[in-house]
Order: structure tokens, then C-alpha cells, then sequence
């Protein structure tokens, strides 16, 4: 800038500013200690239990701030967390399950404050609509309640009541009553929350409190926990009407807070720490709205795994980056340390050139396959039945051998293997000629113990033996029975077919129509944008889309499966299945679990109702010197054990 | 006047209306936003499948709900605008305060270089019609009007910063780093410029021969000089640069501006330069770690009132001309200070943590880990991140200006009022420069109206590929996640400013150009 020199001199004098120079020093450290991680969606609440922000970003920053009972790890087997605490069945009778969760000693947030079974009550009133009910937080089938959780209407809805919850003498464990056995009891357990952080935002903190007033704000919340749900008919003696009054007020308050208060996506100096409170590895430092998260250690962290000691990581950033090119770019350009996503071709092999980075594919939870129609959907709208009819008349309906051979039929000639090889294998690498692995059960993954027996004897034989040819074959000596005139050049049966309009199902289902017009069908070749909400249309008769279960359950695949299964679609009514799934709710031995889980892969192979195609593949992709990555299907995928992260 | 307003507004609100309607309908209909929940197992599907219908309205049929969405757009006027929620439960509105800024930083700087670049190139290879230049430039403006986005931005990112960061990266043997470049890249890249500057001048082959010989020598020099003192990691230009930079600006705007002839406008030139050249140290001494924007500005209309008063002294009568020359002088130096000033913060910032030398990012708009109160750096850090999608989107986009300008002006040339201008003994300068360039801009204002209106639609892909969270990445994301509140509120935002910036262009049409009357039947 140009000025006279006698201004410059006065305005030097008038201004306090220093020497000029520069006021960075170099720091450059010999190792990094640093962790971007790329995401494709940005940050929207540091709260991921409302139905509006259970996305993957908003999870995986909320598994490095905590850290519960158990977690999953990258064979998606459940690990207990005995540094957290432990947890036990104390009781098991006809109408009387008990699970006690108790929370080891010294365990602190980390502003210090010691966890306890206070911490795990929240999870009570975040899964119970019969607990919103009573206590005045409003009815989550018809409204938005005031805690706005997600975890209305599951199994623990189903199986707990408002006073389900009981908290023992020494404050250290809460002991959960559900009505009746549930096999997957231990995915349905308390986590902790830091409820003293809650309390004292309503009461309009906005600083950290020393750790004598955080735990009388703990206190608080159990009294008004049990004071909210409290009636003078179910407790004469200690019922005071003023006590409730206070306590629902106040679990309304924390509701709203816990509803809304979490979704801020700009954080910094002036962010109410109470927000940020955390008993994971991490906690949450910054944030810039859309573009980046950044987390520091947690200095009290001893809630999990200790962190890797030599040559640790310090910092985790989430950069929030577009899938693709610019996320390979950036990772080659160190921009970024670890990618995660389900890349194009070019991109991947963008990304297996890039020299600093390892690439690995791994299988994630989810899988394509593809159900056939067998009757009318047990949730069929008159909308609907409107548009689709109200009766379902298709080549495969019922269950007369005439149905069952040309289901079987169909499936027969399901190129599964090349479906595997093209969506798994060759979406990478086109000239891959290896075999991908085909996925057999729809009850079990690979990755477990009993799959292998499993598909042995569950009837899946019938669509692996043989080459595809061979089995196209047979499958058009099927549909010659009953249709004479069919050939591999006369296809004959019309199969509507409803898949998404993106590029894997269009794949799919080319590859599909062109194996199955060798057996004489007819597959339809018009993708279907509104496709989720066609699920129930009678008009169709094969329907191809992808499960993505999001925890290991024992009952996970009952909806599926059940004559009155929410996500049986299709008409599919079996007594014997049925009885087998029913089973499999109650039962707990390995043995039974499996026998139950044979029985009912048994009934759908031989009424020829689904075929599991393949798990869908990830690829991982990250900064060669970082230590301990490794890929797991479930969520938080990546970060599962960014314990053990190092340099 | 105002009746023609009044209408041209009652049927932009028509417009706005049947375009969102539309939209809507098109938008709702193409998609499911329960798709995603359609293919979870959780138990309580039917439980978050109920409550996403409730919050989301989608028991309302498309076309009604359109109905309820408007009468929270319509709110405006009761003081109650509201675009509603978008679908991670944040308001619209809030998401586009946010998203906005990030647009106009990115878009605003690429717009405005890419019309002053284009226009002035389009002026030149006017005024040089079928010369070599204008036959480069030509070429040039093609090739670059033809590039998709997307691939010029992978190959910026490649070369310019992967590429880039890899060369600033290496160390010598003893670990510090270096920056020198290999002798045959400074001779590649000395012939080819050469060649660029050749193709500018016009003329004999001898001519042409010994441009392309000087540059050649010019820039092998600079460039052995850039290598030899590992200059790119400790950049400046120090006083000498930025004196010898602005003398040159002063005698290369008298030249263009009003000719060596003015020696009252050489002089005016010159002295600004001087002032420049004294006050570089004491601007060292103001613009300290926590100088400011406002500062910055301050210091600049201190110059350019110095500078202003400086033309007004030295002539007395036709001042204009002088006082530009003087004025646009102080300008350029001040950038070259600036400039000086930012290159200085470079090695620290080079060196930071943060940075772990690898200065040119990909992505994002700024870098988080970097926790510096300095303006400077963090000015800088502001110019590397903006530098390659101000490039990319730059570089596809000037070429249009090109075009236009050029022809713009060839039109106004071939007219009977400069036949006339050049008869009655005007110089060839002014006749450009104060009677054909005026009106040959008039067709431009149109473009650039539309062009400025367009800015905060945001450049979807360019944003996308950079990895900016503005306009452009918000529509695209609304569109990829059936997020119908969130792509309502992009569109509106667009579809207004476009239907304004016609107005706009229509009422400047008639300002600037006295024929055009609108409004008379």
C-alpha cells in the first residue's frame, strides 16, 4: 500500500501493534499424530439417536465420545468391554427375565465426574413409549414425543414397562426386567449418558460444574426418573403429587434439550461444554459447519481399550469430502488419511496406485438378493392394492407344485455367481477373472461360525452345484412342464420384476433377464424410482434390493421371515417356519439357535422364496504408516477400534 | 417506467410460481425418502417409517403438500418466512445462510477474473483481428470452452497440487528441504512460454524469432534464479520487486491508457511508484500478525486518495486520464505489497503442523487443523485452498467472454460512427478505448448480469469435486437424498435471482444504451 511516509510514522505511532514478523513457528513433527478421515455426509448432531440424525457421520463421531458394555468388532462378533463393566443374566424364569448391568468402579466423563448407574437410566426413557406415556412425555405412536428417540417401538419397547429399570443399593447397577426371554439381550442393554450434563442444561448451565455439583445433578435425575412415572396407586407411601409434578417437568426439559440441543454443527470456544461431555478415547474439539469435525484425546478417558502408547494418535478429524475422485486426490495428496466408501472403478484403481496408501475391499452387512411373490402382502394398503390389485395372480402364486417349480425355476437360473463376480469383483478391477464369494444363507454371513454347516444341508445346494449353464438347464426342463413351447429362444412365463433405478440394479438385472430368458422367462427391464414403496404391489412378481441390517441379532431376520413379519412383503405363510422363528425368540443354546435357523433356510429353499446374492463390498483405503486399521461390516465400521490406532 | 416494472415483477411471480410447482411435483415424484429405511431390519422400522411420514407429510399427495410448503414461502409477508425443515431436522434457511458465503467465496472471485480476463483478451484479439494473437487466442479460448470441469479440475489437482506438493516436499541429504527444479524443466518451460509470447506479436519472422529468444532467455533466468535460491520455499519479492513491478505497471498504463506523449500522466505514474517504493517498509511495520480486512482497506483508500491527489496536481487541464494512470499505479503496487506481504507468511505456514509441507490442498475451503490467529496465514491459507477451483472454474468460463467482447467490438468497429471518429483525425486509442469499447460493451452487460445472478446458484460440480459445502453441493446433496425442502429452497433462491437478473439486465439496457426505450408502447 502506498502512503506518504509522514502518515505511515503516524499511524505506526498510533497503533499498538508489535514487531512485525511472523508469529508461527515451525512445528513440524517427526511423526504425525494426526487422523483425517474422510465421510461423504457431514455432521448433523452430535446426537444420533432421533430418527432425523442416525446418519453414519453423526454415529461414528459419537463411537469415539463413548463408549458402553459391548462393541462390535471386525469379524461382527460381539466383545464384551470389561474395562466399562459387565453384565449378566440374574434371572430367567417363565414371565421373569432379568439382565443386570453393572458399571465397574472409577470410571469418569470426561469432566471428571464419576460414572454410574445413573448414567445408564436415560436408555429407559429413550426405548420405552410406555415410560414417555406415564411420564407425561407424550405418546411416540402419535406424536413427536419429547425425548424424539429413535429407539421407540423395538424389542425393549415391546418388552419393558415404565418401571423396568431398577438401580441397586451401592448406585453401581441397574437391573432390566423384561416380560419374557429375549435372545438378543445383549444388544438391548443401557448404555450410559451423561445425565448430569442434562440436568444441569436445564437448569441453564453453560459452563462445566465441579464434580460435587455434577453428582448432586446425577441424584436429581434418578429422583426424577422414578418420581416421573411415580402413582400414588402403584406407590401409596412414598407418591407425592408435587414430587411428580416437579419430576415430569423436568424429564420434559432434559427431553427437549436431548432432542434438540445436541444438533449443532459449529463448535468452538463458545459451544457449552456440557455438550461435549464424553467417556469415549475422544472428544469433540471443533467443528466448521459442513465442512470438518476435529477431536482431541480425552485426557480421563478409561471407559475402553486403552489408546495405543507409542507414537499415538492425538487429534481425529472428519472431513466431510465427496466420494469418488476428489476423496482419492485427496488422499494422495495427504489431505486425508483414511477413505472409506464404495468407489468406481476408475476411482479404485485411482486408489490402489495411489503409493502412500493401503487398499483393502472387505465385505460390509449388507446384501443383495432377490424374494418372489407368493401371495398378497400381510401389509397391503387399499392404495396399494389401488395401483398393484388386491390379489396376487402371478406365475408364482401359491404354493401348488406348478408355483413351486417355477419359483425353483426362476432361481435356478439366477446367475448368482456372475452377479457376485460383476457387482463384488469386476466393479474394481473389470478384468478380474476370479470367482466372488457368493453369499448362501439368509439367516447367516460367512463370516460366522455355523454358516458353513449351515448351507451344507439347508437345501441352498440345489442353486450352487453344477455350473450356471447346467443349472439354466434344469431350470427350463421346469418350466417345460408346464409350459411345452418354452426354449431358450421362446421365453414364455412374463416376470414383472421391480428394482432401483441406479446403475447396480440396472447391472443386475441385464445380467439377470439375459440368463433367465434361457430358461423361458420373460424378466421386465424398467427400473423403478419409487421402488421402496412399491414392495407390496400384487403386480409384481420378483422384487431385488439389499438388506442392511445394523446389529448382529438372533431375531434380526424374523421380520423378514414371519407370516406376519413386517418385512414380509410377499405373502410368505408357513406354520413350520413360523414355529421355527418363534423358536428362535426363545431359545438360547448354540445348538437350538442353529437347528431353528436350519429348519427355516430348509422351508425357503424348498418352497424356492428368496436367494441371498452377495454382500455388498467396502473398500478401505488409507495412509500406509498409520498402524491397526481394520475394516468391520457393521457400524461404526472404520472406527471400531480406533483404539488401536498408532503411527 | 414503474407500470413496466410493475408488470415484468407480476409475471416474474407467475414464473416463480409454475416453475416451483413443478419442480415440486417433479422432485417428489422422482423418489422415495423412505427408500433408505425400506431396506433396514431394525424392529422398529414400521415405528421410524411412521414418524419420518409424519414429519416429512408424505401422506399429503405431492401437489397439496406443494400447498403447504408455499404457505410457508408466503410467510414473508405476515414476517414468518419459512422454507420449512430439511430432512437432518436443521432449518433450510439456516443451511443456506451457511451455504451461501462459502458460494460466494468460491464463485465470485472466479466470476469477476474470468470476466475482466475475458473481456480484455476479447478486446485485444479485436483489435489485432487475424493476427497471430488473435488466432491463438482463438484457439486457446476453444480448447478451453470445450474442457468439461470436472477433468480440468482432476488434472489441476494432479499436477498443481499433488504434483506440486510432491516437488515443495523434497528434502536434500540432510533432511531440509529443497525446492530446485531440473534444468530441463526450466528449458521446457522457457521454450514453451516462449512460444506463447511469440504467438502474441505480429510482425516478421525475425521479429517473431527473437521474442521467442528473449522470453526464452528472460524466464530461463528467472527461473534458474527461482531454483538456485530455493526461492519457492521462502517466496518474495522484497522492495526491489515490488519497485521494479510498479515502475513497470506506470509506464505500461500511460502506454496503453494515454500514450508517452502525455508526459504528465508518465510523471504521475512514476511519482505514485515512488510513493510506493517509500512506504514499503513502513507498511512492513503496520501490517503486523493481526492486521485486519478493514485495515487493509483503510491503507488502500489512503493510497488511492494520495495517489488521486498526485494526478490532480500534476496537470491542470484533462485531468481524467492522469488521474487513472495514477490511481490504477497505486493499485497494482499495493497488490504487489500484499502479495510481498502474504509470500513472507509462506514458510512458516509451509512448515506448520497443520500444513506438514504439502501447501496446495485438494479439498475443503479452509484447513481445520490449522489454529493461527495470524491474518496473514490465515489469508494465505484462505488463497490455497481457493487457488484451483478459482482456476478450474476460471478457465472454462473466460472463454465465453472472449468470444463475445471480441465480437462485441468487431461490430461496433465496422460502424459508419467510427469510420467517422477515425476521419475526423482521432488517435487510434481514443477512438477504442472512448468511442467503440463503450458501446461494444453494452451486449456484454446482459451476460454478466445473468452470470452475477448465477453466482450463488453455486457450481455444483466444481463445489463438489473441491469438496465445498456451498449452493451447488447443498442442491446436490437435497437432490441425492429426497431432501424436497432443502432442493425447494436452492431453487427458489436460483429461479429469483435469475428472473431479477433479467429485469435487471433489461432496466441497464435502457440506462446504458439511450435508444433502447422500455415501457413505450
Amino acid at each position: 500500500m502506498k502512503k506518504g511516509l509522514v502518515k505511515s510514522v503516524a499511524l505506526l505511532a498510533a497503533s499498538a501493534f508489535g514487531v512485525a514478523g511472523l508469529s508461527m513457528a515451525p512445528a513440524q513433527a517427526d511423526v504425525r499424530s494426526t487422523v483425517i478421515i474422510n465421510e461423504t455426509t457431514a455432521m448433523s448432531s452430535l446426537n444420533s439417536g432421533t430418527p432425523d440424525t442416525n446418519l453414519v457421520t453423526n454415529t461414528d463421531i459419537g463411537s469415539l465420545t463413548g463408549f458402553g458394555f459391548y462393541y462390535y468388532n471386525d469379524k461382527a462378533a460381539l466383545v464384551k468391554n470389561t474395562k466399562f463393566g459387565s453384565y449378566k443374566i440374574t434371572k430367567n424364569t417363565t414371565g421373569d427375565f432379568e439382565v443386570t448391568y453393572t458399571v465397574a468402579k472409577g470410571k469418569v466423563w470426561s469432566d471428571g465426574t464419576p460414572i454410574n448407574a445413573d448414567d445408564l437410566l436415560l436408555s429407559l426413557v429413550l426405548s420405552s413409549s410406555d415410560y414417555s406415556k406415564k411420564a407425561g412425555l407424550g405418546n411416540p405412536d402419535t406424536d413427536t414425543p419429547a425425548f424424539n428417540s429413535g429407539g421407540y417401538g423395538g424389542t425393549v419397547d415391546n418388552h419393558v414397562n415404565a418401571n423396568a429399570y431398577d438401580i441397586s443399593d451401592d448406585g453401581m447397577s441397574v437391573t432390566v426386567t423384561y416380560d419374557s426371554y429375549q435372545p438378543d439381550w445383549q444388544v438391548l442393554g443401557p448404555g450410559p449418558a451423561p445425565v448430569h450434563a442434562l440436568v444441569l442444561m436445564a437448569a441453564g448451565k453453560k459452563t462445566l460444574q465441579k464434580t460435587s455439583v455434577n453428582i448432586s445433578a446425577k441424584g436429581k435425575f434418578e429422583d426424577a426418573f422414578y418420581a416421573a412415572v411415580d402413582t400414588e396407586a402403584a406407590d401409596p407411601d412414598g407418591y407425592d403429587a408435587d414430587t411428580t409434578a416437579w419430576a415430569k417437568g423436568l424429564m420434559a426439559k432434559i427431553g427437549n434439550i436431548w432432542s434438540n440441543k445436541y444438533n449443532i454443527t459449529n463448535i468452538n470456544s463458545s459451544t457449552n461444554p456440557l455438550l461435549l461431555i464424553s467417556n469415549g478415547g475422544f472428544i469433540v474439539q471443533s467443528a466448521v459447519d459442513s465442512q470438518s469435525v476435529i477431536l482431541g484425546r480425552n485426557a480421563k478417558y478409561n471407559s475402553g481399550p486403552a489408546l495405543a502408547t507409542s507414537n499415538p494418535i492425538n487429534s481425529v478429524v472428519f472431513k466431510f469430502v465427496a466420494d469418488g475422485a476428489p476423496a482419492a486426490q485427496a488422499l494422495a495428496n495427504g489431505d486425508i488419511d483414511i477413505y472409506d466408501g464404495q468407489p468406481s472403478t476408475a476411482v479404485y484403481q485411482q486408489l490402489k496406485g495411489i503409493s502412500g496408501a493401503t487398499t483393502v475391499v472387505a465385505p460390509t452387512m449388507t446384501f443383495e438378493h432377490v424374494d418372489l411373490r407368493v401371495g398378497v402382502s400381510n401389509s397391503l394398503t387399499d392404495a396399494q392394492a389401488a395401483v398393484g390389485g388386491s390379489t396376487y395372480t402371478g406365475p408364482f402364486a401359491g404354493n401348488s407344485q406348478k408355483a413351486i417349480d417355477l419359483r425353483k425355476a426362476f432361481l435356478l437360473a439366477l446367475p448368482r455367481q456372475d452377479i457376485a463376480n460383476k457387482e463384488v469383483l469386476q466393479i474394481f478391477d473389470p478384468g478380474s477373472t476370479a470367482n466372488a464369494t457368493v453369499l448362501n444363507s439368509s439367516f447367516l454371513l460367512p463370516a460366522q461360525k455355523a454358516y458353513a454347516t449351515l448351507i451344507k444341508s439347508s437345501g441352498i445346494a440345489a442353486l450352487t452345484t453344477g455350473t450356471q449353464a447346467q443349472r439354466t438347464a434344469q431350470a427350463l426342463a421346469l418350466v417345460k412342464k408346464y409350459y411345452p413351447s418354452a426354449s431358450a429362444s421362446n421365453s414364455v412365463v412374463d416376470i414383472t420384476m421391480t428394482f432401483k433405478n441406479n446403475s447396480r440394479r440396472i447391472d443386475e438385472n441385464a445380467l439377470i433377464a439375459a440368463e433367465e430368458a434361457k430358461a423361458g422367462f420373460n424378466v421386465s427391464r424398467t427400473p423403478d424410482a419409487g421402488w421402496s414403496s412399491h414392495l407390496n404391489y400384487n403386480s409384481s412378481d420378483v422384487f431385488m434390493f439389499a438388506w442392511s441390517p445394523s446389529a448382529i441379532a438372533q431375531t434380526g431376520t424374523n421380520a423378514n421371515f414371519l407370516s406376519d413379519g413386517s418385512n414380509n412383503h410377499y405373502g410368505w405363510n408357513y406354520p413350520a417356519m413360523d414355529t421355527a422363528l418363534h423358536a428362535l425368540e426363545t431359545d438360547s443354546t448354540d445348538a437350538a439357535v442353529n437347528a431353528h435357523i436350519l429348519a427355516a433356510e430348509k422351508i425357503i429353499n424348498a418352497n424356492a422364496l428368496t436367494a441371498p446374492l452377495y454382500q455388498w463390498p467396502q473398500v478401505i483405503s488409507y495412509n500406509k504408516s498409520l498402524q491397526g486399521v481394520l475394516p468391520a461390516p457393521l457400524t461404526p465400521n472404520i472406527v471400531w477400534n480406533y483404539f488401536a490406532w498408532h503411527y | 417506467m414503474l407500470a413496466f416494472i410493475g408488470r415484468r415483477i407480476s409475471i416474474a411471480l407467475l414464473i416463480l410460481f409454475g416453475s416451483s410447482f413443478i419442480a415440486y411435483n417433479l422432485e417428489a415424484y422422482a423418489g422415495d425418502p423412505l427408500a433408505g429405511l425400506a431396506e433396514s431390519t431394525a424392529p422398529n422400522k414400521g415405528y421410524l417409517i411412521a414418524t419420518l411420514t409424519r414429519e416429512l407429510q408424505l401422506d399429503v399427495p405431492p401437489p397439496a403438500r406443494y400447498f403447504l410448503w408455499l404457505k410457508g414461502v408466503l410467510g414473508f409477508l405476515t414476517g414468518h418466512f419459512d422454507l420449512g425443515m430439511s430432512r437432518d431436522a436443521s432449518p433450510v434457511i439456516s443451511q443456506m445462510a451457511t451455504a451461501i458465503p462459502v458460494t460466494l467465496r468460491l464463485v465470485t472471485g472466479a466470476t469477476f477474473t474470468a470476466i475482466v480476463l475475458g473481456i480484455t483478451i476479447g478486446i485485444i484479439s479485436a483489435i489485432r483481428q487475424y493476427s497471430r494473437l488473435d488466432y491463438v487466442m482463438t484457439f486457446i479460448s476453444f480448447l478451453l470452452f470445450s474442457l468439461p470441469v470436472f477433468w480440468v479440475a482432476v488434472l489441476l489437482k494432479q499436477y498443481l497440487a499433488i504434483g506440486f506438493n510432491d516437488f515443495l516436499g523434497h528434502t536434500d541429504a540432510n533432511g531440509n528441504p529443497q525446492a530446485s527444479i531440473p534444468v530441463e524443466w526450466i528449458i521446457g518451460i522457457s521454450a514453451i512460454l516462449g512460444v506463447v509470447f511469440a504467438g502474441f506479436v505480429s510482425g516478421t519472422r525475425n521479429r517473431v524469432l527473437i521474442t521467442w529468444a528473449a522470453t526464452f532467455v528472460l524466464f530461463s533466468a528467472m527461473l534458474f534464479g527461482i531454483s538456485s535460491t530455493n526461492w519457492l520455499l521462502n517466496p518474495q519479492l522484497s522492495i526491489v520487486g515490488v519497485g521494479i513491478m510498479s515502475i513497470g505497471v506506470a509506464v505500461g498504463l500511460t502506454y496503453v491508457l494515454t500514450g508517452f506523449e502525455n508526459r504528465g500522466a508518465l510523471k504521475a505514474g512514476l511519482t505514485t511508484a515512488g510513493i510506493a517504493i517509500v512506504s514499503y517498509y513502513p507498511f512492513q511495520f503496520l501490517a503486523g500478525p493481526s492486521t485486519n480486512a478493514f485495515m487493509i482497506l483503510g491503507l488502500g483508500l489512503v493510497s488511492m486518495a494520495i495517489a488521486f491527489a498526485v494526478g490532480w496536481f500534476y496537470v491542470k487541464v484533462d485531468r481524467g486520464p492522469v488521474i487513472r494512470v495514477s490511481m490504477f499505479t497505486a493499485l497494482f503496487a499495493g497488490f504487489f505489497m500484499l502479495v510481498d506481504r502474504i509470500m513472507q507468511s509462506w514458510n512458516g505456514y509451509f512448515n506448520s503442523d497443520a500444513i506438514n509441507r504439502r501447501p496446495i490442498p485438494t479439498i475443503g475451503d479452509s484447513n481445520p487443523l490449522l489454529m493461527s490467529n495470524d491474518f496473514w496465514i490465515q489469508t494465505l491459507d484462505g488463497i490455497t485452498h481457493v487457488a484451483l477451483p478459482t482456476m478450474a472454474l476460471t478457465l472454462i468460463s473466460f472463454a465465453g467472454y472472449v468470444r463475445y467482447a471480441r465480437g462485441s467490438l468487431l461490430e461496433v468497429l465496422n460502424m459508419d460512427y467510427i469510420r467517422t471518429a477515425r476521419a475526423k483525425g482521432l488517435g487510434e486509442r481514443q477512438v477504442i478505448l472512448r468511442h467503440a469499447m463503450r458501446n461494444a460493451m453494452i451486449p456484454l452487460t446482459t451476460l454478466i448480469a445473468f452470470d452475477i445472478a448465477g453466482i450463488l446458484g453455486g457450481a455444483i460440480i466444481t463445489e463438489s469435486v473441491f469438496g465445498w459445502k456451498g449452493m451447488g453441493t447443498l442442491f446436490r446433496n437435497a437432490i441425492g437424498n429426497q431432501d424436497l425442502n432443502l432442493f425447494m429452497g436452492g431453487l427458489v433462491l436460483t429461479s429469483f435471482l435469475a428472473v431479477m437478473a433479467n429485469l435487471a439486465a433489461d432496466l441497464l439496457y435502457s440506462a446504458l444504451d439511450p435508444r433502447i426505450r422500455i415501457g413505450k408502447k
